[in-house]
């Protein structure tokens, strides 16, 4: 079938070692092969003078769901900012940090991305982020359902039944067409269901449990499977002040703990948030730097860095209380949406400002981190889009971490408490497109467990998803970089041309990826029996009704993660 | 003889999910188990519309489908402001393909929330919505206020299924761990059922909204004695409940959103909420009429960025209730065409609206005859969503479900149609094009 | 001066048995400085689904020159009502139009005046920046407001509205100045932050929401709201008014905002 051929481009593809060679890639019917059958008759790329890397890998992006689409509702002003008319293949795009599901597709195909993760799906409306997901074009995609917050989650990590909650949570990730399991706020977020919350250590109320203990019970159900993915976890107590120290113990719940794969016991999600020295935010500093400490020491963490993009954009999480204490601080509109049994979510507008000295230096955060880690393979870069900044913000912060000129012209154009409260003017640390490529791409892949799925490398047999950046290898000027990875000179995805010159030139649909954690058939035939007293007993829906059917995956991956041995 | 369980009501925003349905030998339904009687009688359903028809002459003369579809195709593709209006009683999957077609013919698409719940919507994109799904209200709420509302009328098994008369975890007392509270212009049938029933003067809920915020705040002391017909010790004593609540639900309905101070009515109402929350767990919930009014805005928003009366005759969406809405472009005599997909509005638009749709074509798509037939220019009859045709839809609280298929029929599904018609379109415009 | 007439041509909207109006933000004396005849009579404008030469809509006269826009006149003449946009976004020069106007006549302007000699359908102003707008006859609802979801509306300019004005009035406003000389319909001035209302005759729930600012209203007031508090007499320009501070609603640390009624 079709054949393509990217000539003398410099290649970076970190999972293969390659680092900026000068290579042709070959790609046939999708998928990346050693050599053409008929280099005549195939499509000739010429990629000199261009920058080639696989497709991006975003880990967590909030881009579909009841949340996302509460957020799109609650600011029709945010629509207003992103509209583009119908254009060739483009259908109408709106909105700028909660845009509709067209423009996503389309911008992070123009970016060079190809997957996407939605990283927090309630189980019981997991069906509408899978018609949001369908209906985001190009790119594929996967979701992660929130397990912590559910009563049956509770009721076993209480009763230290690990045997049930593994099954449970097997039956909720094939329930939801899930990818593995979330966690927000654990415990916090079931209290919020009567407006209270709570820390890491404290009970929640109602249960005779602890967030720590769910976090490690759901590492322990998680392991049970070759789940290509660890927990991915936005702990306790984000954005307050001081919970730097809560972030060290969070880190230490899961250590010692073995995954059942070659990866990280547990991803921290958008850590930037949870990197606050300080009591108060008078006396509020970044505390990266211990943090990025513990994580350079240890090898069971992966992080993404939520890194913030400054300007007006829409924060929405799972974690309940801490969206309504930012509606009290900012006095902006406020959307709360408590799910039975399960979870949560908030919604608020939010201006991060560079006359604030406490956004300033939160601003510092996300880079200092990125350029504190030794290790790129730990980090994934990520602005927790949208809460911490649109996705389309990541160009900005690429060109800022490859380059130390541009951070110092950014630190003097914020507030100056950035030379006191954060470490990050004394850093001279710049990456280069190896890392870059491997925190954009390679590194979610790894952590996601894609990279054994086509995803994230350009060996042979991966997806072809190939992104091309119309930039020299040899760049350094800031600027030229962040407009090449805002509009590639060509994205391809699956072996089509998707992006020619920064527009898009086709919209073939993506692909959903799922999980089938694969559990013992007796074991799950006891915890049906717990999961239909709770639909009796408390759901408002049946049973039957509530597993997402097969129509709403048309184009699925299916993974399956048998029990490990 | 068949017996379906679990089966999914696609009448009002409740959405109850357990009614048993019996069908015969002969693939009809015969019995309708576990539904209220308004829910029974759209599942058993009643005389159709038996074949499309195009209206020569002033009288509809019966066509094929391939006809009716091409004749409703030439209309729209010919407007210069069409407008595609109804989607409330049909499922998603109908929408997403309307939304393509209204991209595709620079129309204005809207539904029936601009003359329902559109102000409530309008309040969200003004303060934000504290809510909740109603499994919350079940385990958890003591106190369940109507406010504007009467479900003993309008959804009917909204109280035994989901609030008052409910039994949950935090509540499994039932109607002995809550108190109801209604609040309304008359005593209706709910305010018989209350602990509580406070009687305000038509149009003054945005009065009595605002004192009870600054009642709430602390500032009792600006509030007159009595406002909008309601005494201040009533006040006084209503927000004593709610200080002592655990968790308090108000659901609302047309009775404040189509009065005084309308959508002003909703944002007043949820900062009562917010209010509310500085002493206890506070949410609000508008009581959803149709029941997938709320899944076709979910689609738009997610498609075009807005939920509903969205213009695209310049290629991208502009969101202007009050100049976008169908009532409002047929109020002004602006749209020279529309299509009205599953919804009735000769029986429920102002005389204006419906003396100017009467005057230009009007393609009509449901399975029942309606006041709209009577000047529809071509009609289309389809498969009943829920019973006939399959698809998602979302709950009063957005919770997403998938109505099933029962039985089959003869009928074509909304969605096809509209594919269809919006093929029908690319290929007279392709042919323009030439 | 540069005068560029756009006269209406009769029946030129319509459309089987509508009237499609037709977006004329193109037209605004900014926009059109430093164009020539030909290029101004085939400006495109947005009538319904479709754009059209403005020619097609309007007969187009074209006189005099101008060294900035501030010396560019437009006027519009005949049925106006389905006109829209008119003076959007502009920044300079003037506008007459002759007739009662369509929606969002004079919304988002920067600076430079329009003159309407009738009518201004809904969303007159709305988000003024700066200029000035004169409407003769009345004003509809969402005067010198903002756009659905935003949380601030005028920031500054001055309006007056010799006839009545709609519902909702200057909702949000930050600043600039609004003058009705007949009566205002309800929630004038809501979720006010700034600037200065005057309603020479009656007002039905002014301020509610306010946080600062100032409303006067020299008529009656009709559902006066129940969260404002009165503090003291004062004297205006001869007249005693009530003074009230609010809105209590949104609690004691915002009410900032100031209503006076006339005795």
């Amino acid at each position: 079938m079709a054949e393509l051929l990217i000539k003398n481009g410099v290649v970076f593809d970190p999972i293969n070692g390659v680092k900026g060679e000068k290579m042709d890639i070959c790609i046939r019917d999708g998928k990346i092969v050693e050599s053409l059958h008929d280099e005549h008759s195939a499509k000739v790329i010429d990629a000199s003078g261009c920058v080639v890397m696989p497709g991006g890998v975003d880990a967590h992006a909030h881009i579909a769901g009841g949340k996302v689409n509460a957020g799109r509702l609650l600011r029709p002003e945010d629509g207003r900012r992103g509209l583009e008319p119908k254009r060739g293949v483009c259908k109408p795009c709106t909105g700028y940090s909660v845009p509709n599901t067209w423009a996503t597709g389309y911008r992070y195909a123009k970016m060079g991305y190809t997957f996407v993760m939605e990283p927090a799906m309630p189980p019981l409306t997991a069906r509408h982020t899978h018609e949001e997901l369908v209906d985001t074009p190009i790119i594929d995609k996967a979701a992660l359902p929130l397990i912590d917050n559910n009563w049956m989650t509770l009721q076993y990590v209480r009763d230290e039944n690990y045997e049930m909650l593994s099954a449970y949570v097997a039956w909720m990730i094939r329930a939801t067409r899930g990818y593995g399991i979330k966690i927000v706020n654990p415990g916090g977020t079931e209290a919020w269901g009567f407006a209270k919350n709570c820390g890491l250590d404290d009970p929640v109320p109602h249960w005779d449990v602890t967030p720590a203990d769910i976090i490690r019970a759901l590492a322990h159900a998680n392991e049970r499977y070759e789940m290509p993915h660890s927990i991915h976890v936005h702990g306790n107590m984000l954005g307050h002040p001081g919970n730097y120290e809560t972030t060290l113990r969070t880190f230490d719940v899961v250590k010692g703990i073995s995954a059942s794969m070659q990866r990280q016991t547990m991803h921290t999600t958008h850590i930037q948030f949870f990197c606050y020295g300080g009591t108060s935010w008078k006396d509020f500093e970044s505390k990266a730097d211990e943090i990025a400490k513990y994580v350079n020491e240890n090898e069971h963490i992966t992080i993404d860095l939520g890194s913030i993009i400054l300007g007006d954009t829409t924060t929405m999480t799972a974690d309940g209380p801490m969206e309504y204490t930012l509606y009290r601080l900012t006095g902006r509109k406020w959307t709360n949406h408590d799910v039975e049994l399960e979870t949560g979510a908030g919604i608020v507008p939010f201006l991060y400002s560079s006359r604030n000295p406490v956004h300033s230096v939160q601003w510092t955060i996300g880079l200092e981190l990125a350029l504190l880690l030794k290790n790129p393979w730990k980090v994934v870069l990520s602005t927790d889009h949208p809460n911490a900044g649109p996705f389309i913000g990541y160009p900005i912060l690429i060109s800022m971490l490859m380059s130390k000129k541009r951070r110092d012209e950014v630190m003097k154009e914020v507030h100056p408490a950035v030379f006191d409260r954060s470490s990050l003017a004394s850093i001279d640390r710049e990456l280069d497109f190896h890392e870059i490529a491997i925190i954009t791409r390679a590194s979610a892949a790894k952590i996601l467990g894609l990279h054994n799925h086509g995803k994230g490398h350009l060996g042979v047999g991966a997806d072809a998803d190939v992104a091309i950046y119309g930039i020299s290898h040899e760049e350094s000027d800031a600027g030229a970089v962040q407009r090449a990875f805002l509009n590639a000179k060509y994205t391809i995805k699956r072996g089509e041309i998707v992006v020619k010159d920064g527009e898009i030139v086709a919209t073939p649909e993506g692909r959903t990826f799922y999980v089938e954690p694969e559990c013992e058939e007796s074991l799950m035939n006891e915890v049906m029996k717990d999961i239909e007293r709770m639909f009796k007993e408390y759901y408002t829906v049946s049973l039957s009704n509530y597993p997402v059917q097969d129509v709403y995956t048309p184009h699925p991956y299916v993974i399956r993660a048998p029990m490990s041995g | 003889m068949a017996v379906y369980t679990d089966v999914l009501c696609p009448f009002c925003g409740c959405i109850c999910d357990d009614i048993v349905v019996e069908v015969g030998e002969d693939g009809k339904i015969t019995k309708v188990r576990g539904a209220c009687a308004i829910g029974r009688s759209k599942i058993m359903g009643h005389d159709r519309m038996e074949s499309p028809a195009i209206r020569e002459d002033g009288e509809l003369r019966d066509c094929s489908y391939d006809e009716a579809i091409k004749r409703a195709a030439e209309i729209l593709a010919d407007a210069r402001r069409p407008l595609l209006y109804g989607w409330s009683s049909t499922v998603c999957e109908t929408d997403r393909v309307g939304v393509e077609l209204a991209v595709e013919i620079g129309a204005i698409i809207d539904n029936t929330a601009s003359v329902c719940h559109g102000p409530s919507i309008l309040a969200i994109q003004d303060v934000g919505l504290p809510s909740c799904t109603l499994g919350q209200i079940r385990n958890r709420a003591d106190i369940v206020i109507y406010w504007g509302s009467n479900p003993v009328f309008a959804h009917p098994n909204h109280m035994k299924r989901y609030s008052y008369l409910s039994k949950g975890r935090f509540t499994p007392g039932g109607k002995k761990d809550r108190k109801m509270v209604v609040v309304d212009v008359r005593e209706t049938k709910s305010a018989k059922l209350a602990d509580l029933f406070v009687k305000v003067r038509p149009g003054g809920d945005f009065l009595v909204f605002s004192a009870l915020r600054a009642i709430l705040q602390g500032h009792e002391d600006v509030v007159p004695d009595e406002v909008a017909g309601v005494e201040k010790k009533d006040l006084l004593s209503l927000a004593e409940m709610i200080k002592n609540a655990n968790f308090i639900i108000t659901f609302f309905g047309m009775g404040v959103t189509h009065s005084g101070a309308r959508h002003n009515n909703i944002v007043n109402a949820i900062e009562f909420t917010r209010a509310a929350h500085l002493h206890t767990k506070a949410t609000i919930m508008p009581m959803r009429g149709h029941y997938n009014v709320n899944g076709f805005n979910q689609v738009c928003t997610w498609l075009l960025g807005y939920p509903f009366s969205i213009d695209l005759s310049q290629g991208y969406p502009w969101y202007n209730p009050g100049e976008t809405g169908a009532v409002d472009v047929l109020v002004h005599g602006e749209c020279d065409a529309a299509l009205i997909i599953s919804s009735d509005p000769a029986s429920h638009f102002p005389a204006d609206a419906v003396r100017h749709l009467a005057r230009i074509p009007v393609i009509q798509i449901d399975p029942y005859p309606n006041p709209t037939t009577e000047f529809a220019d071509v009609v289309i009859p389809s498969a009943i969503c829920g019973v006939e045709a399959e698809g998602s839809v979302y709950r009063m609280d957005s919770v997403p479900l998938r109505v099933r298929k029962i039985v089959d029929s003869k009928f074509m599904a909304d969605e096809e149609i509209i594919r269809r018609i919006l093929e029908e379109v690319r290929a007279i415009k392709e042919k323009e094009g030439e | 001066m540069r005068q560029i007439v756009f006269k209406l041509r009769d029946g030129a909207l319509r459309s089987g048995a509508a009237e499609v109006p037709v977006d004329v933000s193109p037209l605004t004396p900014d926009k059109l400085f430093g164009e020539g005849e030909d290029e101004i009579k085939s400006t495109k404008v947005w009538w319904g689904n479709r754009q059209e030469n403005v020619e097609r809509i309007f007969e187009v006269s074209v006189s005099g020159d101008a060294s900035s826009a501030e010396e560019v006149k437009v006027v519009f003449e005949g049925e106006l009502r389905k006109v829209k946009r008119i003076g959007y976004e502009m920044s300079a020069g003037e506008i007459v139009a002759e007739g009662s106007v369509g929606m969002h006549c004079g919304a988002r302007m920067r600076g430079g005046r329009i003159t309407v000699n009738g009518s201004a359908d809904c969303w007159a102003g709305c988000e003024m920046h700066g200029g000035t707008l004169i409407i003769e006859g009345d004003a509809g609802d969402n005067l010198c407001a903002c756009y659905r979801g935003e949380t601030t509306g005028m920031t500054g300019g001055t309006v007056v509205v010799k006839g009545n004005a709609g519902e909702c009035i200057a909702q949000y406003m930050a600043g600039g100045e609004i003058t009705v000389r007949g009566n205002a319909d309800m929630l004038a001035g809501l979720d006010m932050k700034g600037g200065k209302i005057v309603i020479e005759g009656d007002a039905v729930m002014p301020g509610a929401n306010m946080s600062g600012g100032e409303i006067i209203v020299k008529g009656k007031v009709i559902d006066m709201m129940p969260s404002f508090k009165y503090e003291e007499t004062v004297t205006i320009d001869g007249e005693e008014y009530k003074k009230y501070r609010g809105d209590f609603a949104i609690g004691e640390k915002k009410a900032k905002g100031t209503l006076l009624i006339r005795s």
